[in-house]
């Protein structure tokens, strides 16, 4: 049975094989130039305050080759995309294209049981959409490395340098794609044997995984724990900034980074008053035109009325328990799928 | 000895519509046994559940004495050709062999690399390009080399022009005759079953008309034409299975088991395909009587 899914698989895994070496080839080959602009920074050496403005002006000079910064998104995009481009092609035929053009009756009556049959197909091809995310993922993770450690040296987020709770490098580094890969293939698989056509069984496929990706981010991870929660003094860093609105000037501040805690995820921020209580308007001392468009001015005079700000927040050290959190929860719901496709496959029959 | 395929109030529901429903026949063993009846008589529905593709909704099936695709030994003893006799396209005829020898410990690969290099497939040829005739046969070599005791074939000549037909069942006979195999094979054609069948079933409707060895049928069943007369007059030995009148005369299609005295009558012997053209029309009345179901004693 492994003879024949080998033979079945064996074009598709050599694509994946093609793809994972042409993404090497383009990392190693612009790997190194990274690299040396990281050596040439001095960020390796600073300490304090120093390294924030060694870390913007090393983000500027990769900005300003632009095929370091294309290559770090469209790397991202690629490890992002990988799951659902497996979920689609690997696992939504693997079963309904059987259904589809009847094969299925050759393949169930050879001398191997379905269960036989499924446990093979999805162990070798779920193992290599596996190994082929998490190999993306580690490619890119070497890469661009030089911009982790820049985000680690808490230097300012910009369009590149950002912390690893981010989603988009949560999502693409660590353990995390094992988990997605899992998931988006066995989804496939059982979107296939329910619906028993390829291209619907593709369509729901990639919209359940989307909104799943979506969602998780969104509304999931931020409760893996509870939040920690903070009250800090407003301060440009933390990006204090009033509106004028209708019936009002409404007040509203968003931190971006917290100070003490480099890396830590931010999941809302907002003015409270003394007691603690969240306000929306700016104080009336502070609504005088010259305080506003002057940031310190303002940051002092709501500092005066007593406002400071609030923020809710995961604190850096969660990194990892967050990703195996994440990677645990989408294998299990891959298991759960797998066990449904073995129990579906068995009562209903064709 | 065991029945081949043993059903009980088998059935079969598709959403709303049954395709199959309390059907109980016997199929008996060691022959080549047509499964005759019109479309949507529940022929391939009957031989899906037999191979284990279909699962029951209700009533029971045993095929060779254990629940279909009970287990890899019980997979092992059943052959199966599907109706369309399907293949992997993108695989070469070569690969379907191997993918036999894998899947297989009864593989006989000295009769699939016979039955190949016979039938002038190219061993290199990709599936999808072979013609429905070289598909079919490829199909058929596939389930005759795991070496079944019974081998399901459903509608496999359907789609065949009458050359590649008769290559087809010319083939599957030498096979079955070397290896004393147990067929049970599908039409809606009795010219196909004819040359071939030793035993009938005509299904209709998911019920059994009427079983029985061939040889059987023909003897106990005769045309009778003659002067108009109530088929209510008949001595009781003979049951009428097709009627038709004009104003002078009638024409009858009756079962017997003894000889037709009445000299009023012309009495012909009956072809097998009006015998089971008969059986088919639903207009006609079929007598009453339990069909002889059977697996001869």
């Amino acid at each position: 049975m492994i003879r024949l899914t080998w033979l079945q698989f064996r074009t598709q895994a050599v694509t994946a094989a093609a793809a994972l070496a042409a993404f090497a080839a383009l990392l190693a080959a612009t790997g190194p130039h990274l690299a040396s602009l990281y050596a040439a920074s001095g960020l390796s050496g600073c300490h304090g305050g120093g390294c924030q403005n060694l870390a913007g002006s090393f983000e500027a000079q990769v900005q300003s080759t632009g095929i370091d910064a294309a290559l770090y998104v469209i790397g991202l995009g690629i490890i992002l995309l990988a799951p659902a481009v497996i979920g689609l092609f690997w696992g939504a035929p693997l079963i309904a294209r059987e259904l589809e053009t009847g094969t299925s009756a050759l393949a169930w009556n050879q001398s191997v049981t379905r269960t036989r049959w499924l446990a093979v197909k999805l162990t070798v091809i779920g193992l290599t959409a596996m190994a082929v995310t998490e190999g993306l993922s580690l490619m890119q993770a070497w890469w661009a490395a030089p911009l982790g450690r820049a985000a680690g040296l808490g230097a300012p987020a910009g369009a590149l340098i950002q912390g690893r709770f981010t989603q988009l490098i949560f999502a693409s580094h660590g353990i995390t794609p094992l988990g997605y890969a899992a998931f988006a293939f066995a989804l496939g698989v059982t979107a296939g044997a329910l619906i028993r056509r390829t291209i619907p069984a593709m369509a729901v496929t990639l919209a359940v995984f989307a909104a799943l990706q979506i969602a998780m981010p969104l509304w999931i991870r931020p409760h893996f724990a509870p939040a920690d929660r903070t009250v800090i003094a407003t301060s440009p860093g933390n990006e204090a900034g009033g509106a004028t609105g209708p019936g009002g000037d409404t007040l509203t501040l968003v931190a971006t980074s917290l100070p003490g805690q480099p890396g830590a995820w931010i999941l809302s921020s907002g003015p409270v008053n003394a007691a603690g209580q969240p306000v929306s308007t700016v104080p009336a001392a502070c609504t005088a035109s010259s305080i506003e468009n002057n940031l310190p001015d303002f940051d002092g005079c709501l500092t005066s009325q007593g406002v400071r700000e609030a923020i809710s927040y995961q604190p850096a050290s969660r990194y990892w328990p967050f990703q195996w959190a994440e990677t645990a929860l989408y294998l299990a719901l891959a298991l759960a799928l797998v066990g449904y496709c073995f129990r579906r496959l068995n009562r209903r029959r064709s | 000895m065991t029945a081949a395929i043993e059903t009980i109030g088998l059935g079969k529901q598709y959403r709303r519509t049954w395709a199959l429903r309390g059907c109980t026949l016997a199929i008996p063993e060691g022959r080549v046994v047509g499964l005759v009846g019109p479309n949507g008589a529940g022929k391939t529905t009957l031989l899906g559940l037999a191979a284990g593709m279909l699962a029951p909704t209700c009533g029971t099936i045993s095929v060779l004495g254990e629940p279909p695709a009970a287990g890899p030994a019980q997979l092992g003893r059943v052959g199966y050709v599907a109706q369309d006799t399907p293949a992997y396209a993108r695989m070469r005829v070569a690969d379907h062999l191997r993918l036999g020898a894998w899947l297989n410990p009864g593989w006989d690969g000295e009769l699939a690399g016979r039955r190949v290099a016979q039938i002038g497939l190219d061993p290199k040829q990709r599936a999808g390009s072979l013609s429905g005739g070289q598909r079919a046969q490829l199909a058929l070599t596939l389930a005759l080399a795991k070496r079944p005791e019974l081998l399901l074939l459903d509608e496999p000549v359907a789609s065949l022009d009458p050359l590649a037909r008769r290559e087809f069942l010319r083939g599957l006979m030498e096979a079955v005759a070397e290896h004393n195999t147990s067929v049970v094979l599908s039409s809606h054609l009795v010219t196909d079953l004819e040359r071939v069948c030793d035993y009938l079933i005509v299904l209709v409707a998911s019920q059994v008309r009427i079983a029985g060895e061939v040889g059987e049928l023909l003897a106990s069943h005769r045309r009778l034409s003659g002067p108009r007369r109530d088929p209510g007059t008949l001595p009781a030995g003979q049951a009428v299975v097709e009627e038709s009148h004009t104003d002078k005369q009638s024409t009858l299609l009756v079962r017997t088991d003894e000889p037709v005295l009445d000299p009023a009558w012309t009495v012909t012997p009956v072809g097998m395909e009006e015998l089971v053209l008969a059986y088919m029309n639903p207009a006609n009345d079929i007598p009453a009587r339990r069909p002889r179901l059977g697996v001869a004693s």
